[in-house]
């Protein structure tokens, strides 16, 4: 299907390239503690875009009909914006662990068995535990008409752990995941259940927050906030808009000198890591920002072209939609560094006299996100007091700017670990507002 | 494909077994700025069996390719029986039915060139542009036709035809240092004919934009509140809709404790349901896909909770009737319980009325955006006015409404008789399943005290 596609491009005299996908999804669910379910998605889809006359044209489908698709985006073409994409020539790719065997061999009963020994192991009086594991594998192909024929596959594990708590009309909701290419061994799952043991038992009392500018720990979890208006400003699509405010300040130094960011597509045996990206750019790992100097931005190929950049191998795309930019592995400080006993804050409570450590807020990407100010009630926070964490806040509000905090950083912990794409460490920050309600 | 689904049905040996075929015509164009995005058309076709067998639990195989009907059945049946179950799962009763409901579509999108598409939302983006202090803009242009065949093996058998239009602005105003935004989102269970002549929603986004450059943020602190059709319907759906869905509680009993019903949730003025067989809006449907007829739901009725939303399974569960609300975002998913139209019921007198005897308060309108975690919910408003004297005052921005549910909802005092239906873009996110068309309705509501921008330290 993805050769007759781009064979038909290329006998109308146009360029372009195409993604095929194919995944084969298993899934089991635990409900309430039991198996209720197991499911099997089989899904193949193409995604083509084409420059006719220097026009960009995409389209999609799922059908088994490439003149259909083709004729689409020809279509699409005819409306298009002209855009010089050069897309990329046949290249040696690098090469990376995406794909563990096992897990494709792996048998239903293997699956159910990781769910149910994880519900026997946090099932406690009170709680509802719900436990999901998904395994797909998946191929991929990129083709375009500059000679690029690029294919591998991936194997990908998710286990999530969710425990409910309901007293009254208070609602505790503690989750855990695991992802990965391989299956998780006996020390992933020891680490799920310690997590969630961490955060559940002091969280089950309730302490009143405190109030001021305090410092205060965002887990890996809690970060996200923190690092999602990085992610809109360090995105090529935003600089070249004009509105990143990290656009005019590479070379600059704008962040705690300890404050380093990259983007790693070829960390071994993660989900999101692949040879090439979605376009056939080469992976290669970028520094974004190094020692709190700002180094560069993500581009895909349409990004790059309009930007006169040159891709960074970032290009995404789905069966539906054109390609657009996007992170592969992001990793927060230095990767390895840091990897200790772990525990609730990773040993950053030891100074802190009065704080608040954060591990998920409400309403995330609501707002005007770009220009680095967030302020969110908490969903799941303890407060801390002489170095130790008394109980769980309800009641409070975390507000600051990104760009101001992460001038002086508190410590990174020695909890870093992975949490779907993205590693990190807990981040102490200090003079973050927080208010009661 | 009804006698394709016919056959593989007979080839399944389970004691329950539906089949779900999708077929969707999509296309999409967008406008950033006054450079077009993109302009694409998508075909994605695929199916969904799901299998159960007694004593076991739900096997569910879904696919792109549907050749493979009678093999996937197959599938689904295997994987059921992988499951033990001590208490089996049970679906409570609903009487067989064959319907053809082919929705008008309105003016069918698939007969409509994509260059007309480009010309209709390129005009309203214009809108947006023309306005002054307006410095970028966002305007996308969806459509999508749904051919829908669903049977199961007690004798169901459905084919449905829906269209689907949506339309969505973001203007951005600018000046120095502040930036902000105005949002226009029309969605509608209607075809090209209901896409016309909805530009003036986008000229008011953007000249609400371009005027929040000059308001003050709202003083933090708690207030008589009053939210407009458009939060308020947005409020109950996040708030209180996802509580009343029956997954949430039926296989937890301390949840089921907090959502008894006959529990007093509210004060008498309170009535709220949720409607899925309403005429014309875009949550509604003649049928849910486990095939059980849409139906109006009442949820709170003079402030009591007297119901919750079902699928076969909770119903049966907790020995209730099923309500129609087992809704799938496409072929890929199992069907969940999910909202349609969400409303609060409409109240007495009008929006003046209602304010009239609040001497400092803030009427909040539209929504950028809400989360809840359960109890706690936090809403931004996309713009606000300070009621004063009785009266709407100057405009107010960083309306942010946060706080418990429970509190709120207890504290809502009056609502006004202009109940309105929001027919808004967008759509309901739940368990990876988005974005599902839905609706939302509403009169003003008045809240005794609320805080608002309680969150923001200063």
């Amino acid at each position: 299907m993805i050769e007759r596609a781009i064979a038909l491009v290329r006998a109308r005299a146009a360029t372009g390239d195409a993604l095929w996908r194919r995944a084969e999804r298993t899934s089991v669910t635990f409900e309430s503690g039991r198996l209720k379910s197991c499911a099997a998605t089989e899904e193949t889809g193409v995604n083509l875009r084409v420059l006719v006359d220097g026009r960009v044209g995409v389209a999609g489908t799922t059908a088994d009909d490439a003149d259909d698709l083709v004729a689409r985006a020809v279509a699409s073409a005819a409306l298009g914006e002209t855009v010089p994409i050069r897309f990329p020539a046949a290249a040696l790719l690098p090469d990376v662990s995406t794909f563990v065997a096992p897990v494709a061999e792996a048998p239903l009963e293997r699956l159910t068995a990781i769910g149910a020994e994880l519900v026997s192991r946090v099932t406690r009086e009170g709680c509802q535990v719900n436990v999901t594991i998904e395994r797909e594998v998946a191929q991929t192909r990129v083709v375009n008409t500059a000679g690029t024929d690029a294919g591998y596959r991936t194997s990908t594990v998710v286990v999530g752990l969710d425990l409910a708590r309901f007293a009254g009309d208070d609602v505790l909701f503690v989750s855990e995941q695991y992802a990965g290419a391989g299956l998780p061994a006996a020390a992933d799952l020891d680490a799920l259940v310690r997590s969630i043991d961490d955060r559940y038992t002091p969280a089950l009392r309730v302490v009143t927050p405190p109030d001021g500018a305090l410092p205060v720990v965002f887990t890996p979890s809690g970060l996200s906030a923190i690092l999602l208006p990085l992610e809109q400003a360090l995105s090529g699509k935003t600089v070249l808009q004009g509105i990143s405010p990290l656009g005019a300040k590479v070379g600059e130094r704008v962040f705690d000198e300890r404050f380093s960011l990259f983007d790693d597509p070829l960390a071994p045996g993660r989900p999101a890591s692949r040879p090439c990206d979605d376009e056939g750019t080469p992976s290669r790992r970028l520094p974004l920002v190094e020692r709190g100097v700002v180094r560069g931005f993500v581009y895909d190929l349409e990004t790059a072209a309009r930007a006169q950049a040159a891709s960074t191998g970032h290009g995404a795309r789905g069966t539906f939609g054109k390609p657009h930019v996007d992170y592969s592995n992001l990793i927060l400080g230095k990767r390895g560094e840091g990897r200790g006993r772990g525990g609730l804050g990773g040993g950053l409570l030891d100074g802190i006299t009065d704080g608040l450590l954060i591990d998920d807020l409400i309403g995330v990407g609501q707002g005007n996100v770009i220009g680095g100010a967030f302020s969110h009630p908490v969903a799941l926070a303890y407060r801390i007091e002489r170095g130790a964490i008394t109980g769980r806040v309800k009641d409070a509000a975390v507000a600051g700017n990104v760009y101001d905090l992460l001038k002086k950083i508190g410590g990174f912990g020695d909890d870093g670990r992975w949490l779907s794409n993205r590693w990190s460490a807990s981040l102490l920050l200090e003079g973050v507002s927080v208010a009661r309600r | 494909m009804k006698d394709r689904l016919a056959a593989a049905l007979k080839t399944s040996r389970a004691d329950y077994t539906e089949i779900r075929v999708e077929h969707t015509w999509s296309a999409a164009v967008s406008f950033r700025g006054a450079r077009l995005e993109s302009a694409t058309a998508g075909e994605d076709r695929g199916g969904f069996v799901r299998a159960l067998h007694d004593g076991c639990g739900w096997g569910i195989a879904a696919f792109t390719s549907l050749d493979e009907l009678p093999a996937m059945v197959r599938r689904a049946t295997e994987l059921s029986r992988a499951v033990r179950l001590e208490r089996p799962i049970r679906l409570a009763p609903v009487a067989p039915v064959t319907a053809e409901a082919l929705l008008d579509l309105d003016g069918d999108v698939r007969g409509v060139p994509l260059a007309e598409k480009k010309r209709l939302i390129e005009g309203y983006n214009g809108e947006m542009l023309a306005v002054p202090g307006v410095v970028d803009t966002q305007a996308t242009y969806r459509d999508e036709v749904t051919e829908y065949w669903f049977a199961n093996s007690e004798g169901t058998s459905l084919h449905e035809l829906r269209p689907e239009i949506t339309l969505s602005g973001t203007a951005i105003a600018r000046r120095n240092g502040t930036i902000e935004k105005g949002l226009e989102s029309i969605g509608l269970r209607r075809g090209w004919r209901g896409a016309q002549g909805q530009a003036a929603g986008f000229g008011d986004a953007a000249r609400r934009a371009a005027a929040l450059l000059d308001a003050p943020s709202v003083k933090g602190g708690a207030y008589p509140v009053v939210l407009d059709n458009e939060l308020a319907g947005v409020f109950i759906h996040e708030a209180f809709g996802h509580l009343s869905e029956a997954d949430f509680v039926y296989e937890n009993p301390q949840a089921r404790e907090m959502m008894t019903l006959g529990r007093r949730f509210g004060r008498p003025v309170l009535n709220v349901g949720d409607n899925g067989a309403a005429p014309g809006l875009r949550g509604t449907l003649p049928y849910d896909d486990e095939g059980t007829p849409t139906q109006d739901t009442p949820l709170i009725r003079d402030g009591i909770l007297v119901g919750r939303l079902h699928s076969r399974e909770t119903a049966a569960t907790l020995g209730e009737r099923p309500t129609g609300n087992a809704r799938a975002v496409s072929f890929r998913h199992a069907p969940i319980v999910r909202m349609t139209n969400t409303y609060i019921g409409n109240g007495s007198g009008t929006f003046a009325d209602l304010i009239r005897d609040i001497k400092l308060g803030v009427y909040a309108c539209s929504a950028f955006g809400g989360q809840t975690l359960l109890e706690n919910f936090s809403f931004t408003a996309a713009y606000g006015h300070m009621i004063r004297d009785g009266a709407v005052a100057e405009l107010v921005k960083d309306v942010v409404l946060a706080g418990s549910l429970f509190q709120t909802l207890d504290r809502i005092e009056r609502l006004a008789g202009d109940f309105r239906w929001n027919q808004m873009g967008g759509g309901c996110g739940k368990g990876g399943q988005f974005p599902l068309p839905v609706t939302e309705g509403a009169p003003h509501v008045r809240i005794e005290e609320a805080l608002i921008g309680g969150d923001v330290p200063a």
